[in-house]
């Protein structure tokens, strides 16, 4: 999987690092994060899996400055979000679960906009940045749509639009087709496909065949970072997906109940998979 | 917008003024029809009213429409002055009722006031979409930043208030309809019963409100949120010489009004 | 217990310019002990559709049926104890103190005595593996707690057919594949199970038959081997992997869930 960004920036900053990162939530006594310490480099797409209640979404808001670790270090584009959150915020942008709460103004054009009104961007540059985030998620003709009157899957891309807006170099993603319907899903998906040659991903997920194309998958559990390693590797660890209550895609499963290996991702893949290894000798039809 | 009910969207110049100017209008004349003191005063700015609404495109019936809230208290209103009024000749009397000419003219009067307040209300909110109001008034209000008026907050609060009422709305029919899937019945029993009933539309309802401000706050600081400070604005308001003849045209009409 | 809805049309807003017609001529039927898969995509009408089961909405034309009657003759609190809906993320309308009470909402408007309400109450609760939640105030669980016990408390109602919208949207695998094995023992049970879902994998996993809805229109029904085998452009991963292989290996069959497909692709591969 080749990422553009990965390996070839000489100077070797980072786009996110934690160190023994830790969070309690008040009144918890068990912390929701646990010396959680990992790294991510400028270009990389970063997957991060595990039960709820696992650290996930706390992690995504210590990342951006929602939430201040008890203990531990953060480093967004080299700044700390517990204490420059509004810096880290222009590097970073998150994409929520809930397509409804993310949408604040009545217009889609004006919500795309909010970020960079936030920002103090002059009104000429806005009204082409928003025209432009527009069309890059295929929303050409919605600028004077009401949030309610979208699907699922139109509203999250104004959602992702008003991101881009801002033109972070990171995109945190925080389970964001886990409301949607299938199609809703797939637009979302295909929209964020084509970001990632350009963008630094660390995309949270139940999904797991939505990171097939990672480079590396984080599992979260418990607050403990239990796996840090490829997606060929996770897939192929059934004690490891099932500590951690991953399951495994319909496609995947079959391949490797058929001792295939397991980053077999559509239908098609499989049944070529099949041929290919029937046709190698074992039987004639 | 579509759920207001008041707004009417069609195109007209009324429609295309500048809201700043129409809120600035409708104040000075609502204020000013108290200033009116003759029936013809009345009668000529009532003319001028349907000029104005025809000029605004907006179906008769519709602008009726906008009247009957106040229906009752016209009534009301005329019936006091005309029974209770003792001024002018008596016209006819019945027990402790009286009619008198002074009563009569009175109460039109009055009713005819009062209509034309609601009207010219009416107007504007038929004629202006609740962001481009939201914003006229936030544009209003912001001199008084200087004085801590928390002009944009305002502003603010309004327009995330518009983004959610359909879809509040929304909520509120799927609860009520999964309560009436538990056999729920919010029809029944007296009007005590009745808003007992609602007691888990409501609940929920507010609860689920809640829920949402917390993730639109959180999702409106992820965004780079702070406050009005510094903080650009993508709609624009633009105030033109034809909003200016507008407000101008509303004062002479008053003015006349006044001295007739 | 048999529910038959018969070329039922509904038009939202008749006689106005946002006049829209949902549903153009639906006509299906859910038998007794069965799990029916109803799919589409959004605009396909399955929403409307599903609230007509217990006559939240009322057909513009057409008829619903309960064992032969027409269910506009029948007392509307009865129709809606024997047709249980679960609507689409239904933790929304979660509402009351504690789960026991929240649950207790529905056999308690059914008029039932407080002894029986407090074992459907546990029935349902333990039919969802959500017992232990009993004292808890719903509203500081998790999603996929709060899930179930919306579900406990329409299934407290003791329902013959149990209408479920969605019910794994937004929730993890884990829990996702733990609501399917509720609908199979309900199934099992002799409850009746409308399973709408946007997820084939999931309807081939547990549907005895399906009905797909496009347009508002039933586009195909049958069998989910008759009704996914007929389009495997729009089916699940199963019975797209089996219909690529069927022109090499045709003895691979029409399997469709997930055992039998690992079976016939086993058999086939020459194991």
């Amino acid at each position: 999987m080749q990422n553009p960004g990965t390996g070839t920036r000489t100077d070797g900053s980072l786009a996110i690092s934690c160190e023994e990162l830790t969070f309690s939530y008040p009144g918890s006594k068990v912390p929701a994060l646990s010396k959680i310490s990992f790294e991510l480099r400028p270009g990389e797409y970063l997957g991060v899996v595990g039960p709820n209640g696992g650290g996930k979404s706390t992690l995504v808001r210590l990342l951006n400055g929602l939430l201040r670790p008890d203990s531990g270090r953060i480093r967004v584009s080299g700044h700390d979000p517990a204490t420059e959150p509004f810096e880290v915020r222009r590097h970073l942008g998150v994409l929520f679960q809930n397509p409804e709460n993310g949408l604040v103004a009545p217009f889609v054009e004006d919500d795309v906009a909010f970020g960079l009104e936030n920002l103090g961007v002059p009104r000429e540059e806005m009204r082409e940045r928003v025209a432009r985030t527009i069309r890059a998620v295929g929303l050409e003709g919605y600028e004077r749509r009401e949030p309610h009157t979208l699907s699922g899957g139109e509203k999250q891309r104004v959602a992702l639009a008003g991101l881009l807006a801002v033109e972070p170099e990171i995109l945190v993603l925080d389970e964001p087709t886990s409301m949607l319907d299938a199609a809703g899903r797939r637009e979302v998906l295909e929209r964020l496909e084509a970001l990632r040659a350009e963008k630094t991903v660390l995309h949270v997920t139940h999904h797991l065949e939505e990171l097939l194309d990672a480079d590396r998958i984080l599992v979260l559990n418990g607050g403990q970072l239990v796996a840090d390693e490829s997606p060929e590797l996770l897939l192929s660890e059934p004690n490891l997906l099932r500590e951690n209550r991953l399951i495994l895609p319909v496609v995947p499963r079959l391949a490797l109940a058929l001792g295939l290996p397991a980053n077999l991702r559509t239908p098609e893949e499989l049944a070529e998979a099949i041929l290919a290894r029937a046709g190698s000798g074992t039987r004639a039809r | 917008m579509t759920t207001l009910g008041q707004f009417y969207p069609v195109a007209s110049p009324v429609h295309d003024l500048d809201p700043r100017a129409k809120i600035v209008a409708t104040a000075v004349l609502v204020a000013g029809l108290f200033l009116v003191d003759s029936t013809t005063g009345l009668l000529f700015v009532a003319a001028a009213l349907v000029v104005l609404v025809i000029f605004s495109r907006i179906p008769v019936r519709r602008f009726l429409r906008l009247l009957r809230p106040v229906l009752f208290i016209v009534v009301l209103t005329v019936a006091f002055q005309v029974f209770f009024s003792r001024e002018g000749a008596t016209l006819f009397r019945w027990g402790f009722l009286e009619v008198h000419t002074g009563g009569l003219w009175l109460a039109f009067f009055l009713a005819l006031r009062i209509l034309l307040l609601v009207g010219v209300a009416g107007v504007l909110t038929a004629t202006t979409a609740p962001v481009a109001l939201a914003d006229g008034i936030e544009d209003l209000l912001s001199p008084l930043k200087k004085v801590r008026f928390p002009a944009h907050e305002v502003a603010m609060m309004m327009t995330i208030a518009l983004r959610f009422i359909p879809t509040l709305g929304e909520e509120a029919e799927k609860i009520k309809g999964a309560q009436a899937a538990r056999g729920a019945d919010f029809s029944e029993g007296g009007p005590l019963r009745r808003a007992h009933s609602f007691v888990p539309v409501l609940v929920p309802l507010t609860v689920g409100a809640f829920r949402r401000a917390d993730e639109l706050a959180e999702a409106m600081e992820s965004r780079g949120y702070r406050g009005g400070e510094g903080r650009t604005r993508y709609r624009e308001l633009r105030f033109r010489a034809r909003d200016a003849l507008a407000l101008l045209v509303t004062v002479l009409i008053l003015l006349i009004g006044v001295l007739l | 217990m048999r529910l038959e809805l018969r070329d039922v049309h509904h038009t939202y807003a008749p006689g106005t310019p946002f006049e829209v017609e949902a549903l153009r001529g639906v006509s299906l039927a859910v038998g007794p002990g069965e799990v029916l898969g109803l799919v589409g995509g959004t605009g396909s009408g399955k929403s409307t559709l599903v609230r007509h089961m217990n006559l939240l909405l009322v057909p513009t034309i057409g008829e619903v049926l309960v064992d032969g009657v027409d269910a506009m003759t029948l007392k509307k609190s009865e129709l809606r104890r024997r047709v249980g809906l679960v609507f689409q993320f239904p933790e929304a309308a979660l509402f009351a103190p504690t789960v026991e009470e929240d649950v207790a909402f529905a056999p308690r408007r059914l008029g039932l005595d407080e002894g029986e309400v407090e074992e459907r109450v546990r029935g349902s609760l333990r039919m969802l593996g959500a017992e232990e939640l009993a004292a808890r105030s719903p509203f500081a669980l998790s999603g996929g707690e709060k899930r179930r016990v919306a579900i406990a408390g329409v299934l407290a109602m003791g329902p013959e057919i149990l209408v479920l919208d969605e019910p794994t949207a937004g929730l993890d695998p884990a829990t996702r594949e733990e609501l399917v094995a509720l609908i199979r023992n309900l199934r099992d049970a002799g409850v009746s199970v409308v399973l709408v879902s946007h997820d084939l994998d999931e309807v081939a996993e547990v549907a005895d038959r399906v009905c797909v809805l496009r347009d508002g229109t039933v586009h195909a029904s049958g069998t989910p081997a008759e009704v996914f085998y007929g389009d495997p452009e729009m089916a699940p991963a199963t019975v797209r992997v089996a219909s690529l292989l069927k022109a090499s290996t045709p003895e691979i069959g029409i399997p469709v869930r997930f055992d039998e497909t690992l079976a016939a692709l086993k058999a086939v591969r020459g194991g």
